[in-house]
């Protein structure tokens, strides 16, 4: 709520000499709120006024004041519009049914289900424009709104790896860099929680070579690096995958070398590779991880190549 | 389903002329291979096949050098839309054919569909990847019917054809039809052999529930009679398969349509507005009710439960007319 009031406190300052916005208010504890639904902005209380901007779900609201109009309450609010990384403010009158503030009655569940609902449609194809972004702001206002909330955890997180997700996406078109601040802000707000291991495995991702080339050193650089945090977050929902994406990447070594005529280093792999998969098997009763692993084992037993294959051959690597 | 498992009765019927059953060893492949006309790389190719065919018969193997060989018998497609399929018998490396004779034979081949699954699934995943992993799945209960992973590997067999057949429906001009009778149902064979041979287990519960999907319209065209058909299909689901780990989802499903009802009745028709408001909260509290909190696939449909009775007393729409949208 504090950091909210920070961002908004100058923006707000500004507008006070402008609208009706008094000095009064700033002094007051300022209520913040969020839509559940796409709304207009109206330049005054009721349906019939002009309309001057959209505002999706999740979108940052602060109360100015309330009214009734159209036999409905209304409210005048402040109210932050994102559009990608673009942000602008605006105040204008809004319907006050699909408003949720700090003090609606499980506010927190409220939004948090139009959040889960909207990454539905966001997976869904032909589901809503857009509903990846309203999924992301709609979970971020649960910790805000609800810092107490037992869904602020789970919410934040769902929010920075949204955030995440479709960073990676873009990285792939543009080659942007990923900004990890949000998953960072998980980690440090809520240590040693099962979200801060989700988020500690997605922050794996920056460390990963773009392409190996049929080069050891990535595969060696990746392969440590799961292996340590399978090791680090031994009660984490990734640890399975993360010690699988370990042998996996030594199973691919023992190929990479092979190919190279290097016998030794390619032995050495196997074996790393056979003992971090036997590690998922003897460790994780998941069926998926533990069926994986026996596949990988027999993989590594019987020779079959794993890193760039296509036809298997006999005994060759295509 | 019902071709291939034809084609497999015809096969087995054939062989068993040949060797006594309990001599057979049988299985499938994990990789995609060439086939050879003698154990050997460089003799002539026979055809390639792909992960999960069917192997109904190793015959021999031999080694070779360093390489080992088997001489099978695999069953693969002429015609993927036709589902016609031919025998062919050649040689293969041995390493990749998994069969009754291999040491956890129904856990590496369940890793490989696993695999194979989550390929289909990613971007830029292997072409046929969800093909593979819907016939890996099936060779498990096919030729390893007391596995312990033998009833959801059966399932996710089904509903990986049930999510393929789906998705090709829906590009048909027929999807949109209201009446689902008027469209080409999805092939729900495989999903009620799952419910035939494991009664009474979670795997038969989602099957059941994925057979919903042929009762649906394919739109409502603002018609009352399609939301009120399908409420009452998922409460009903809901009733006769309380322990589904879908129970709480076909309750929502329930309740988020007679919400629609609320709003397609409208001020014209109180009576029966109210009614359906009510229906609505009754059944969004039981889904709220049935979602666990120690689970997360269940815990989301607490809060979209809780969302929905919001909108309900907010009378917020929640069902989007101009789109159609479920």
């Amino acid at each position: 709520m504090v950091k909210l009031i920070k961002m908004i406190g100058l923006p707000l300052l500004a507008l006070a000499g402008i609208g009706s916005f008094s000095a009064i208010a700033l002094a007051v504890e300022q209520e913040h709120a969020t839509l559940i639904r796409e709304e207009s902005l109206y330049t005054s209380a009721g349906a019939n006024a002009q309309k001057t901007a959209q505002a999706g779900r999740g979108s940052a609201l602060t109360i100015l004041e309330r009214s009734n109009a159209d036999n409905q309450p209304w409210i005048r609010a402040f109210v932050r519009l994102e559009q990608g990384t673009q942000t602008r403010e605006i105040t204008g009158w809004l319907p006050a049914r699909t408003v949720i503030t700090a003090s609606t009655a499980n506010g927190d569940e409220v939004i948090f289900g139009q959040a889960v609902d909207s990454e539905r449609q966001a997976e869904e194809r032909g589901g809503r424009k857009g509903a990846a972004e309203d999924a992301l702001r709609l979970y971020a206002r649960v910790p805000e709104l609800f810092p107490g909330s037992p869904l602020a955890a789970e919410a934040m997180w769902r929010a920075a790896d949204i955030r995440w997700q479709l960073a990676k996406a873009d990285f792939v078109r543009s080659g942007k860099p990923l900004d990890d601040k949000y998953l960072r802000e998980v980690v440090a707000k809520f240590p040693q929680s099962k979200q801060a291991e989700l988020a500690a495995y997605d922050l794996l991702d920056n460390q990963m070579c773009p392409e190996w080339r049929g080069m050891a050193e990535c595969p060696i650089k990746e392969s440590a690096l799961y292996e340590q945090y399978a090791h680090q977050h031994p009660q984490s929902p990734k640890a399975a995958e993360a010690l699988y994406n370990a042998a996996w990447r030594q199973a691919a070594l023992t190929d990479i070398y092979r190919i190279n005529n290097d016998r030794e280093k390619s032995e050495a792999a196997r074996k790393k590779a056979t003992a971090l998969a036997q590690e998922v098997q003897g460790q994780q009763p998941d069926v998926d991880w533990k069926a994986r692993a026996t596949d990988l084992i027999y993989k590594l037993e019987q020779k079959i190549p794993i890193y760039g294959a296509g036809v298997v051959e006999a005994g060759e690597t295509k | 389903m019902k071709l291939r498992t034809g084609a497999l009765l015809l096969a087995i019927s054939f062989f068993s002329l040949v060797t006594p059953a309990q001599q057979k060893e049988q299985g499938t492949i994990i990789d995609e291979v060439q086939m050879y006309v003698s154990p050997d790389a460089n003799a002539q190719k026979l055809a390639r096949a792909t992960r999960g065919r069917d192997v109904p018969l190793v015959m021999e193997r031999t080694k070779i050098g360093d390489q080992s060989w088997a001489h099978v018998l695999i069953i693969v497609d002429v015609d993927r839309e036709r589902e016609t399929n031919r025998q062919i018998t050649g040689w293969v490396p041995s390493k990749v054919v998994i069969s009754t004779a291999t040491p956890n034979a129904d856990q590496i081949i369940f890793g490989e569909a696993v695999d194979s699954e989550n390929q289909a699934e990613q971007r830029g995943g292997r072409k046929h990847a969800a093909e593979d992993a819907m016939r890996l799945y099936y060779r498990i209960y096919d030729y390893w019917p007391n596995s312990p992973l033998a009833g959801e590997a059966l399932w996710r067999a089904a509903d990986v054809r049930w999510q393929l057949e789906k998705a090709d429906v829906r590009l048909r001009p027929s999807s949109r039809e209201m009446n689902p009778d008027l469209r080409n149902p999805i092939d729900d064979e495989p999903m009620k052999l799952v419910m035939k041979k494991y009664p009474h287990t979670k795997w038969s519960d989602l099957a059941a529930y994925d057979l919903i999907d042929n009762k649906l319209c394919g739109s409502w065209k603002g018609e009352t009679h399609c939301p009120e058909k399908e409420s009452e299909l998922y409460e009903k689901y809901a009733r006769e398969h309380p322990q589904s780990p879908k129970a709480a989802e076909a309750l929502f499903n329930a309740a988020w349509r007679q919400a629609a009802l609320v709003q397609m009745y409208g001020a014209q028709h109180d009576k029966e507005r109210d009614k359906a408001r009510r229906r609505a909260m009754e059944l969004a509290q039981e889904a709220a009710a049935k979602s666990s909190a120690g689970d997360p696939k269940l815990a989301d449909w607490k809060p979209r439960a809780m969302e929905l009775m919001y909108s309900l007393q907010q009378g917020i729409p929640t069902y989007d007319a101009g789109t159609d949208r479920k």
